[in-house]
């Protein structure tokens, strides 16, 4: 059986397990008993949290329940936020406030020795807003302002079109295109440019890049840029997430560049250099986003992501990596649109994989944990009165972190139109920020939502349904053979043909597109952010600066790149030379030299 | 009956928002159009040429990454250069392109800018409206290519017949077959990039069948997957079957005539997906040399009695042979051919991986370099 076909038997297998000790709860008393009672002590040790009405409310909020049959059914098959299987959340106290005095919410209740958990969480902003436009600098200065008022600088960096293919700004017919839609990177030197006056050796400090196809080529330009400002020592403090997730950009997002297998090989390359090198970096992160953006259905999106997940994990244990190394630096990233699943689908994403994790994997604890970043989704927003998209996102929010992410994102309402523009960047960022700081609903109560009659009727919906995609992949032969035969591709397409049918059909409401529209042009004035022609013709100029300058050194420097990879060794010590001279334009045309182009699928 | 329109569609370079085409792609053909399909991450280059070499009507494209100004107004400015402002251009990007946009891109050419919102059948009645006419008279053809993609359009919509005498130039013409799914568009793509690195001045021509939908139009979707034929020395036309069976349509012959008469080192000609009981190129002197392209997972070994072309074939080829069942197909294939008692080539390929010894092989065999004895040219 493959590790997919055994993910399915361990999650089948726990809830039998769950099952079980419910059944066992109820008929062997002293097991009973000792779960009533581990429950009061679980309950005695919750501390209270004050409102800043007065009101006294538990910092964890736990379901009424005393029979240990239920109890079992709690503890087992939900787990506690923080325990396995992390249905409530990865982490004990997510986004509560810190307290500075712990007392415990049950005034004479409990243990005798009164011993409540001490541990005041340490807790970082969860807002991460997506930017990138223009040339390095631009960025960079767009960054400056995101983080002005933050303890904890989390930057998350778009790149332009032509980076994402792994392409020059003086590539053919590709001059309109830079520093488009994010930003344009070409050289180590933009990469410096671009995180400039940002430490990024400090433990407040973290990166993230959305890119895949040339994934490892950027990592090194990163590492490498990082090493120019301070120092060979700070590789291993870098903190910080890349993308690289090659098997979505092949089923969803088209941003693949090298053959299927090549790109997989790279990539693990990659995994294992920062597994051992940076051991606080996140060096793929398994997205559905994509998945979902191109028109899946949020099931589809779940389970492939899941699945594309569970297949990693396979070829990083193939290559002899230690489950519990690398585990823990996977990371998972979620769309959260309006569909009725999102009220429950990252909880039973996060269910799914622990039990995978722990039950087909033999992972431990750390390495069990489903870390989750979720963007709202961009493809609920409409153009046509495009400030309803404000309380589009703001309800997808709510969902988002009703799911416990542990970071997300929170759309422009301009993006369906231009990159977003500080103005509408701004209200994004205060929505995510009234929600957690403003309002009372998340910063006081863990548990604040989980668990409604409703809530559960979903992840039992949902869950069954994801498990059913998963034998589908794994009848197919598992996700490579699945990949390869276009299967999530072509299930994508059809629910995204289906989506469109429905709007254009009037069976799926859209607020001002095909119900209560008003009739006239609303397509808003806005301003547009738009590089100009100077700037891009000053990234062009750069570029050819950095190859003049280079040119005896770029040459050697690709040819032993060329040659590891022909080897079929470790290539990414030779990526990180690579990195130091030449473009990116140039590393991926002499990988392609060797592994060949990918070749699209219709 | 008039012939149906055809279109090309494209999203620009640097930009993989295929997901709005697609839909567009079903709904156009779902109206009888029939659309060459050239996939994403496309530069204008490639565009212009395939649209030139299709000879369609009008290139549709849809744009989510921004840049949409310069990309449209190139392809405009383009196809004028090359002396083909008869094909349109029209297009799209939800959101992305605002009003202000579309007067600028349409100032400059583009004829028509669709907006979020605007309903399939919209955009369908569209391009029925202003691309269904019968053409006017043309002006003279500017380049070589353009003369024969027009002439190729000429037989497939009146079923002409050649008027050219029936000598041939030098070229090699060669016909691939065989299941669908099999992998034919993959491994021509890498036979023609061979060609293009090996023989240097090497002109290459393909002429490739995909079938149509019955009452509707056709999605010619090969040139997305052929990333090594959109280039210069390759003219490439897609075809649709418009009712034939068999394998390739009623104009295939006139139109291989016509290209075998163009000074082509080499025609490729290739089927859509075949039954068994296909043999598209029965016909005397169609083709100088025929591939039957399998793949490993046919079935029961009794299934390969049933395939005719398995008779007929000049090399036949395994591919996807690292494939679990391809060992066994091998074998049973070989048995199957030693029946004919005929100097029939067996090839196993991986025509997806790069540098494929297999395909290597498979070059050798077609470009003359190989074992494979010249055949005599039938007149």
């Amino acid at each position: 059986m493959s590790k997919l076909g055994q993910v399915i038997e361990s999650v089948e297998k726990h809830h039998q397990f769950v099952l079980d000790q419910v059944k066992r709860a109820r008929t062997d008393k002293e097991f009973g008993r000792d779960l009533l009672g581990r429950w009061n002590d679980i309950k005695a040790k919750i501390p209270v949290s004050r409102a800043p009405t007065g009101l006294e409310l538990p910092r964890l909020a736990l379901p009424e329940i005393d029979e240990p049959g239920e109890i079992a059914r709690y503890l087992f098959g939900e787990g506690l936020p923080g325990e396995f299987p992390f249905l409530n959340g990865a982490y004990r106290e997510m986004y509560l406030e810190p307290i500075r005095e712990i007392e415990s919410f049950e005034k004479n209740g409990g243990s005798k020795s009164g011993k409540i958990d001490k541990k005041v969480p340490q807790t970082e902003e969860p807002t991460r807003l997506f930017s990138g436009l223009m040339l390095a600098e631009d960025t960079n200065e767009r960054f400056h302002f995101l983080t002005a008022h933050q303890r904890t600088h989390r930057l998350s960096t778009a790149f332009d079109g032509p980076t994402l293919y792994g392409i020059d700004s003086d590539a053919d017919g590709v001059f309109g295109k830079i520093g488009e839609g994010g930003v344009a990177v070409d050289t180590v030197e933009d990469m410096v440019r671009l995180f400039d006056g940002f430490d990024l050796g400090s433990p407040n400090f973290s990166a993230s890049m959305t890119i895949s196809g040339p994934a490892p080529t950027i990592m090194a330009m990163y590492i490498a840029a990082a090493k120019r400002r301070f120092g060979p020592k700070v590789v291993s403090k870098l903190r910080g997430t890349i993308q690289a997730d090659i098997f979505k950009e092949v089923q969803a997002q088209n941003e693949t560049i090298f053959p299927i297998e090549a790109s997989l090989r790279f990539l693990c390359d990659m995994i294992e250099w920062t597994t051992h090198e940076m051991p606080r970096w996140y060096p793929v992160s398994i997205s559905g986003y994509h998945i979902g953006e191109a028109g899946s259905t949020p099931v589809q999106q779940a389970a492939y992501t899941l699945s594309n997940g569970f297949a990693y994990a396979e070829m990083l244990s193939q290559r002899g990596i230690p489950v519990d190394q690398f585990g823990p630096r996977l990371s998972f990233f979620l769309d959260c649109g309006l569909d009725v699943e999102y009220i429950a689908l990252s909880r039973v994403s996060r269910r799914i994989w622990a039990i995978g994790m722990r039950d087909a994997f033999g992972a431990g604890p750390r390495a069990q944990m489903f870390k989750l970043h979720t963007q709202t989704s961009g493809r609920s927003l409409v153009a046509a009165e495009f400030k309803n998209n404000l309380t589009r996102t703001a309800a997808e929010l709510m969902l988002a972190y009703m799911n416990a992410t542990n970071s997300c994102h929170s759309n422009s309402a301009d993006e369906p139109f231009t990159t977003p523009s500080e103005e509408w960047i701004r209200l994004a960022a205060h929505g995510q920020a009234i929600l957690l700081e403003e309002s009372g609903i998340f910063k006081h109560t863990m548990n604040m939502l989980s668990g409604s009659p409703g809530m559960k009727a979903v992840e039992r919906a949902v869950e069954a349904a994801i498990l059913e995609e998963f034998r589908e992949i794994e009848r197919m032969g598992g996700v490579l053979a699945a990949v390869e035969n276009r299967y999530q591709r072509s299930q994508i397409q059809n629910a995204a043909h289906r989506y469109e049918q429905q709007i254009y059909d009037n069976t799926r409401p859209i607020i001002a597109l095909n119900k209560y529209r008003n009739g006239e042009d609303d397509v808003p004035e806005v301003k547009l952010t738009r590089t100009p022609r100077s700037k891009q013709q000053l990234q062009v100029n750069r570029l050819a600066k950095f190859k003049k300058k280079n040119a005896e050194k770029a040459k050697p420097a690709l040819a032993k790149l060329a040659q590891v990879v022909e080897r079929g060794d470790n290539c990414f010590p030779a990526l990180l030379e690579a990195a130091e001279v030449c473009s990116l334009g140039q590393i991926t045309g002499r990988l392609q030299e060797v592994v060949g182009r990918f070749r699209p699928m219709v | 009956m008039p012939a149906p329109i055809r279109i090309l569609t494209a999203v620009p370079i640097c930009d993989g928002h295929d997901s709005a085409i697609n839909t567009i792609n079903l709904e156009f053909i779902r109206h009888g159009i029939e659309v060459v399909y050239l996939g994403y991450h496309r530069s204008v280059g490639d565009i212009v040429r395939a649209a030139i070499q299709e000879d369609v009507r009008a290139i549709g494209i849809s744009s989510y990454n921004g840049g949409h100004i310069e990309f449209f107004s190139d392809v405009v400015k383009e196809l004028k250069k090359e002396g083909a402002d008869d094909i349109k251009v029209f297009g799209g990007g939800g959101g992305t392109i605002t009003h202000a946009d579309a007067k600028a891109m349409e100032r400059k050419g583009v004829e028509k800018i669709f907006f979020a919102g605007t309903s399939l059948i919209e955009m369908a009645d569209y391009v029925h409206k202003n691309y269904g006419k019968p053409r006017g008279k043309r002006s003279r053809a500017k380049t070589r290519d353009i003369e024969l993609a027009r002439r190729l359009t000429e037989i497939e919509d009146q079923h002409a017949r050649s008027k050219r005498s029936t000598s041939r130039s030098a070229g090699r013409v060669i016909g691939f077959t065989g299941p669908g799914g099999a992998g034919k568009t993959t491994l021509i793509d890498e036979l023609v990039l061979r060609f293009l690195l090996q023989e240097p001045k090497a002109r290459v021509a393909i002429l490739s069948h995909d079938p149509s939908v019955v009452g509707e139009g056709a999605l010619l979707g090969d040139r997305a997957t052929m990333i090594n034929s959109q280039h210069d020395r390759v003219f490439m036309r897609s075809m649709a079957t418009r009712g034939q069976g068999g394998g390739l349509s009623p104009a295939t012959e006139g139109c291989l005539r016509e290209l075998t008469q163009s000074n082509f080192d080499y025609v490729i000609i290739e089927t859509v997906g075949t039954g068994q009981e296909a043999m598209p190129f029965a016909k005397k002197g169609i083709v100088d040399l025929t591939v039957l392209v399998m793949n490993p997972d046919y079935g029961a070994r009794l299934q390969l009695q049933k395939i005719v072309m398995l008779d007929l074939a000049d090399i036949v080829v395994v591919n996807k042979s690292d494939l679990q069942r391809a060992r066994a197909a091998h074998s049973e294939i070989e048995q199957r051919l030693e029946q004919n008692r005929r100097a029939q080539q067996l090839i196993d390929t991986v025509a997806k991986r790069h540098r494929d010894p297999g395909v290597d092989k498979l070059f050798g065999l077609i470009s003359g370099n190989g074992a494979m004895p010249q055949k005599r040219r039938k007149k």
